[in-house]
């Protein structure tokens, strides 16, 4: 299937958007653009990036600003949903139908013609056929989220919205799971998908909207961001057996902008390079005679990648 | 609106929810058997049209039976967050609370229907007048609790503690004793139309007007069916 949608045109148009909840910000103020192509929403948990995608699909009413789809507005407007494929963050499934009836069902909602064999493809697009006729309530989670998938695309819609699509997945789906992506992209649909592990974004999306705090943070090329990534000092913190003398190696190196001794023995040092600094510790170790017990990053989780973006 | 009709079937057609439905309909059926095994072929006496067709039937079994049928209708597709399966579909609001409104009504309906008929039938020995009002009236109690516990399963989550008040204070407790609550009491409309339908039911009660009656539960049944069309638009969806 090639979509006729014009690539230059935005699919999605999001406007000064903000939702609070009582007086706690959910989301404030976030503009873009989505056009056709695999668009990541990245973000830590509990950023907003759900409440956004609720807004999107129209879900969840805005508390100021506007979202259009197709330059039509989204919320009340259900012919839309012709277009428009969602498959939510959550794993509840009909417990007591079977996979095919449950995208059959979806199918028929959505007023699909030739409905068995939209079915049928629908289906073998996630590789459940086998299972197809068991009730889904003894399905894994990966199995219920391929057959979410599945009745989302039954209708074969020109926008897909999907809300941390590959939860539960092992990692071969996964794999299966990316390239169905990329195909369905390919043929000129817009897709959009929310992650909050960076990884799994950067191997399928094209464009990324970073979400941080309710705030679009960043926006745009993933390989610009990811660029921006590598550029971050990182703090690693080295337990030894004789830190002054190790660190005073340590800081002789170029890929280390600075060392520090904590009170408590521990040295803090600061890089841009870890490879580098991966290789040469073991090298100083050996060189002083120092034992080295423990060596542990200290910011490495998403939220401090998130935030070392922001500030930037 | 034939999907979501079958798919809310299927959503109320749990076992146990079908078995406690069966024997809390059956209670009016057994007492009615037993009444008529004390009492012989005489006319029910106004005591026992007060507890058991008043307080028990119209009071008692069919809003708890409507009020945990209906509000389990949406309710539960939104604790399961499975609502937006419908929401997310082409389709107007109303086509999917109508459906599901018809999904409550046959699930419920079915079972307190037979009750009332088959009550009214035992204890009134098969005068059909008697059991015509009775049916009627229980029926009119049936589509109207339904409507207003299923607009309650999308207004709250905790619509069930919402109903058992509306139940046991305003039908139960205000409208028997504060004489113009009777105007917005389902049971009462009930009463007034069994009534109406045959004289010799609640014969020393004050009641409505038929006309009365008929608007007054008219527009509650479009009223409710409005409110939730309504919310269902206006709602976030989960």
């Amino acid at each position: 299937m090639n979509l006729s949608t014009n690539s230059t045109e935005p699919v999605i148009r999001v406007e000064n958007v903000s939702r609070w909840f009582g007086s706690v910000v959910s989301v404030s103020d976030v503009s873009f653009d989505i056009k056709p192509g695999i668009t990541g929403l990245l973000g830590p948990n509990g950023a907003g990036k759900t409440t956004l995608l609720r807004m999107i699909t129209g879900l969840a009413e805005v508390s100021d600003g506007s979202i259009t789809m197709f330059g039509e507005p989204v919320r009340n407007n259900s012919h839309l949903y012709r277009r428009i494929g969602v498959m939510s963050e959550h794993e509840t499934v009909y417990e007591f139908m079977k996979g095919r009836e449950f995208v059959k069902m979806m199918g028929r909602l959505k007023d699909v013609s030739n409905l068995d064999s939209a079915v049928d493809r629908a289906i073998s697009l996630v590789d459940l056929a086998d299972a197809a006729h068991r009730p889904m309530g003894t399905y894994s989670r990966g199995m219920r989220q391929r057959m979410r998938l599945a009745a989302t695309l039954v209708h074969d819609p020109e926008i897909l919205i999907l809300d941390e699509p590959l939860n539960g997945a092992d990692p071969r789906q996964r794999v299966h799971f990316q390239n169905l992506l990329k195909q369905l992209a390919s043929e000129g649909r817009t897709i959009v998908l929310s992650s909050h592990i960076l990884e799994e974004v950067e191997q399928i999306a094209e464009t990324v909207l970073l979400i941080v705090n309710g705030k679009l943070a960043a926006s745009g090329d993933f390989h610009a961001i990811r660029a921006a990534l590598d550029e971050r000092p990182y703090h690693i913190r080295v337990i030894s057996d004789s830190p002054r003398e190790l660190a005073s190696e340590i800081v002789k190196l170029e890929s280390v902008d600075a060392v520090n001794v904590d009170p408590d023995g521990a040295i803090v040092v600061l890089s841009r390079n870890v490879r580098d600094l991966q290789i040469e510790l073991p090298r100083l170790a050996q060189k002083k005679s120092v034992r080295v017990r423990r060596v542990e990053p200290l910011d490495d989780s998403l939220e401090s990648v998130f935030g070392y973006l922001v500030e930037r | 609106m034939s999907s979501v009709y079958r798919l809310t079937l299927r959503q109320l057609s749990g076992r146990w929810r079908l078995l406690i439905t069966l024997l809390l309909a059956a209670l009016p059926v057994v007492m009615g058997v037993m009444w008529r095994l004390i009492e012989g072929d005489s006319f029910p006496d106004l005591e026992y049209q007060e507890v058991a067709l008043n307080a028990m039937l119209a009071g008692a079994i069919i809003p708890l039976i409507t009020l945990a049928i209906a509000t389990a209708a949406f309710s539960n597709e939104v604790e399961d967050r499975t609502l937006a399966n419908l929401t997310l579909s082409p389709i107007p609001r109303w086509q999917i609370v109508v459906p599901k409104l018809l999904g409550s009504l046959t699930i419920g309906g079915i079972f307190l229907t037979v009750s009332a008929l088959a009550t009214s039938y035992i204890v009134f020995s098969g005068d059909m007048t008697a059991t015509i009002a009775i049916t009627a009236g229980a029926v009119v109690a049936i589509v109207l609790y339904t409507t207003v516990f299923l607009w309650a399963g999308l207004l709250t989550t905790r619509s069930i503690a919402f109903g058992l008040l509306y139940v046991f204070l305003w039908e139960g407790l205000f409208s028997q004793n504060v004489t113009v609550v009777r105007f917005l009491s389902i049971r009462h409309y009930a009463i007034t139309l069994m009534h109406r339908m045959d004289d010799r039911l609640f014969a020393d009660g004050e009641h409505l007007s038929t006309g009365v009656v008929i608007g007054a539960a008219a527009s509650v049944f479009v009223i409710f069916l409005l409110l939730a069309i309504r919310r269902l638009r206006t709602m976030d969806v989960p």
